[in-house]
């Protein structure tokens, strides 16, 4: 190998994690306040709930398919919380599990529509993304949830957020330094982990790599192709289920919202993980790196006063950049293949 | 032309009043005989609490009034607005509510509206006709009010930090109002300006929000002139433990706005609003005035209200209906009443 193609190797494999690198050290040396552990840990927070989305997208991507609904999933989950400790008054447990079987039970539908009634992935999900969208409003008319609004069919919400809910959301444990590390920062990270070692340790996860690669050839090797599609879209659903329920633990009320800016983050996320150490593929290390990269961006664009729409400028040159990352390396692997 | 067609419908109806003089209600044809008049509400937006208020509102006064309502909701399509405007005027409705939109689409479709002899009215959109009242919430009382509050709170010399996005017409009304008062108050400097509508709008902005409080510690006022900005901005206040420092003024308010409010240290201090409902039931009562022949004038503006934390806490408030109760101001507003003009019940 000669050294030139051995730089464009290296540049193909840890480009991405250098430029976040650079990224840093330069808002550090511009924008004040940049630098410093709390700032570091902000950054976390406010990719945690896109970055858990995007995980499970990852998980849908791996087999193959793409999940368009989890945006709705999550701000329904968002939508269900409120609902059952508000309206319903039930406990913070009930109302976490009750979220979690829901993205379970959308994930399962989702799966069975693409795998049974053979609904091609993109519109199965965006079916399921508009019926979410109208479901979530259907119990309270169009109106967000807090404690003391008017039910529509007269008298109040008497119920409230419980406390240990909202620490799933506001808690911040300590690290070193007094209240620095938030709750979703930690679930955000937990379910990396659980997601990267499903994907790249296990059996399953392997099939499930097989299967996005080569259906029929997966089949043939006597994996069950239907059951781990359905299988991904379920932890979509879930990840997306945990995601609303930090979401309503942070703002504390349900508001109505489509949560299309939540699956277009995510899935930008986890396109530019793709390119992250050169993978060329979806997985979960690059996913995490991904949505960082974009929350290291936008806390830094904000502190230097750059408004809205050069955020969403740099969000869209950075997709570009790590798509092009990403596509020529595949033609050079398979250039190199044959 | 315009007023020619005026005068011909005040003529008109006058003699259908003068016809109907055995009217059963006290009220002026066409109301004499309430269940033949039809009107029609026709929303660009629909979605939130704002909208949901506004259309209860409506719907409200039109029972008082006893004429028959038809919703057409155009979920933010602008060119279905335009047609489903056709369609009411095809369906021989007798006045139109336009309710937001773009001018651009609406204007052509609110002349037809016009020509076709129809009473029209609109709230929150400029469809440039001379024929139809604008009803309107008055977006810069709402931002200089709460900015009054805020000088008064604060003095004439704080560091502020200032929640906009452009080209959102109320937004930019509410803007110019900030413009104004620094203006006036060479001492307020802006340190940073943010904003977004990304939803969830109050989450997104939090994590600007943050970031911007964190780049700019000594931040002591956030002007955030809409509600799911100022929670947002107040998310961020409280993981930053900044409560006590910062003084938070906005506009609008809704149920769980009042409760965010009324948290204990909250720092969201003051919100300025106009109650949708009323936006409502003034939009139903000027188009029943035209109906009546009676004058409206150009632009109905309902009253914006101050809104105080001190305040929510002192009548301990806890929703709208109780803000409603505590201050008659924002329950109601004294706009296009005429005396035949039947309430919805006041509690």
């Amino acid at each position: 190998m000669n050294p030139q193609s051995r730089f464009i190797d290296l540049a193909i494999r840890y480009g991405f994690l250098v430029l976040l690198v650079a990224l840093v050290v330069m808002f550090s040396v511009v924008a004040p306040g940049f630098a410093g552990a709390y700032s570091a840990v902000f950054i976390f927070q406010s990719v945690a709930i896109t970055g858990i989305l995007a995980l499970g997208v990852t998980c849908t991507l791996v087999v193959g398919g793409f999940d368009l609904s989890i945006g709705s999933v999550a701000t329904s989950s968002l939508m269900l919380s409120a609902y059952a400790m508000v309206v319903l008054e039930m406990s913070a447990v009930t109302a976490v599990i009750l979220c979690l079987v829901m993205g379970a039970v959308v994930g399962l539908v989702n799966g069975i529509l693409i795998v049974r009634f053979k609904v091609p992935d993109l519109l199965a999900t965006l079916g399921m993304m508009f019926l979410l969208i109208g479901l979530q409003r259907i119990p309270t008319e169009g109106r967000s949830i807090a404690t003391g609004m008017t039910l529509p069919g007269g008298g109040t919400a008497e119920g409230t957020f419980s406390p240990g809910f909202l620490l799933l959301g506001r808690h911040r444990f300590d690290l070193f330094l007094e209240n620095l590390l938030p709750a979703p920062v930690i679930v955000f990270l937990v379910v990396a982990l659980v997601i990267w070692v499903f994907l790249e340790l296990t059996k399953h996860g392997r099939l499930m790599y097989a299967i996005g690669s080569n259906e029929r050839a997966a089949s043939l090797a006597g994996a069950n192709v239907n059951r781990y599609k359905i299988a991904a879209y379920m932890i979509s659903g879930v990840t997306a289920a945990i995601g609303g329920i930090l979401l309503a633990a942070r703002l504390g009320r349900g508001d109505i919202a489509s949560g299309n800016n939540l699956l277009l983050d995510s899935v930008a996320a986890a396109l530019i993980g793709f390119a992250v150490l050169g993978a060329a593929k979806p997985n979960a290390f690059g996913t995490a790196i991904g949505a960082l990269f974009v929350g290291v961006l936008l806390q830094g664009l904000t502190m230097m006063n750059a408004p809205y729409y050069t955020q969403d400028f740099v969000k869209g040159a950075v997709l570009v950049i790590a798509l092009m990352f990403t596509f020529a390396l595949s033609e050079r692997k398979k250039a190199g293949g044959h | 032309m315009k007023l020619s067609r005026r005068t011909m419908l005040a003529l008109t109806t006058g003699a259908i009043f003068a016809g109907g003089a055995a009217a059963a209600q006290n009220m002026p044809a066409p109301f004499d005989n309430p269940g033949d008049v039809e009107i029609a509400l026709v929303r660009y937006l629909s979605t939130g609490d704002f909208f949901q208020a506004y259309l209860g509102g409506v719907e409200a006064q039109a029972e008082a009034l006893g004429v028959n309502l038809r919703v057409l909701d155009s979920r933010q399509d602008a060119a279905l607005q335009s047609d489903m405007v056709d369609q009411a005027i095809a369906l021989g409705v007798d006045g139109i509510i336009i309710q937001h939109g773009l001018t651009e689409s609406m204007q052509a479709a609110a002349q037809r509206a016009v020509d076709a002899g129809i009473s029209v009215v609109a709230f929150d959109v400029d469809v440039e006709n001379d024929a139809i009242p604008q009803i309107e919430q008055s977006d810069y009382m709402l931002g200089s009010l709460a900015l009054e509050q805020a000088i008064a709170d604060n003095g004439d010399t704080f560091r502020a930090a200032y929640v906009y996005v452009p080209g959102i017409a109320p937004l930019d009304r509410r803007d110019v109002a900030w413009q104004d008062a620094r203006k006036a108050n060479p001492g307020i400097e802006e340190v940073a300006q943010f904003g977004t509508l990304d939803n969830p709008i109050a989450n997104s902005v939090a994590n600007q929000a943050r970031s911007v409080l964190q780049a700019n510690p000594d931040i002591t006022v956030v002007f955030a002139p809409y509600d799911e900005f100022a929670k947002g901005v107040k998310i961020a206040v409280d993981e930053s433990g900044l409560s006590d420092q910062i003084d938070i003024y906005s506009a609008d308010v809704s149920t769980s706005d009042i409760s965010a409010m009324r948290e204990p240290g909250s720092a969201w201090v003051a919100t300025v609003a106009t109650n949708p409902s009323v936006v409502g039931e003034v939009s139903v009562r000027t188009l029943a005035m035209m109906l009546a022949g009676e004058e409206t004038g150009d632009s109905v503006v309902v009253p914006p209200t101050l809104i105080t934390q001190d305040f929510l806490n002192e009548n301990d408030i806890s929703n709208m209906d109780e803000l409603s109760a505590q201050m008659p101001q924002f329950a109601h507003a004294e706009v296009s009443v005429p005396d035949w003009m039947p309430l919805p019940p006041r509690d």
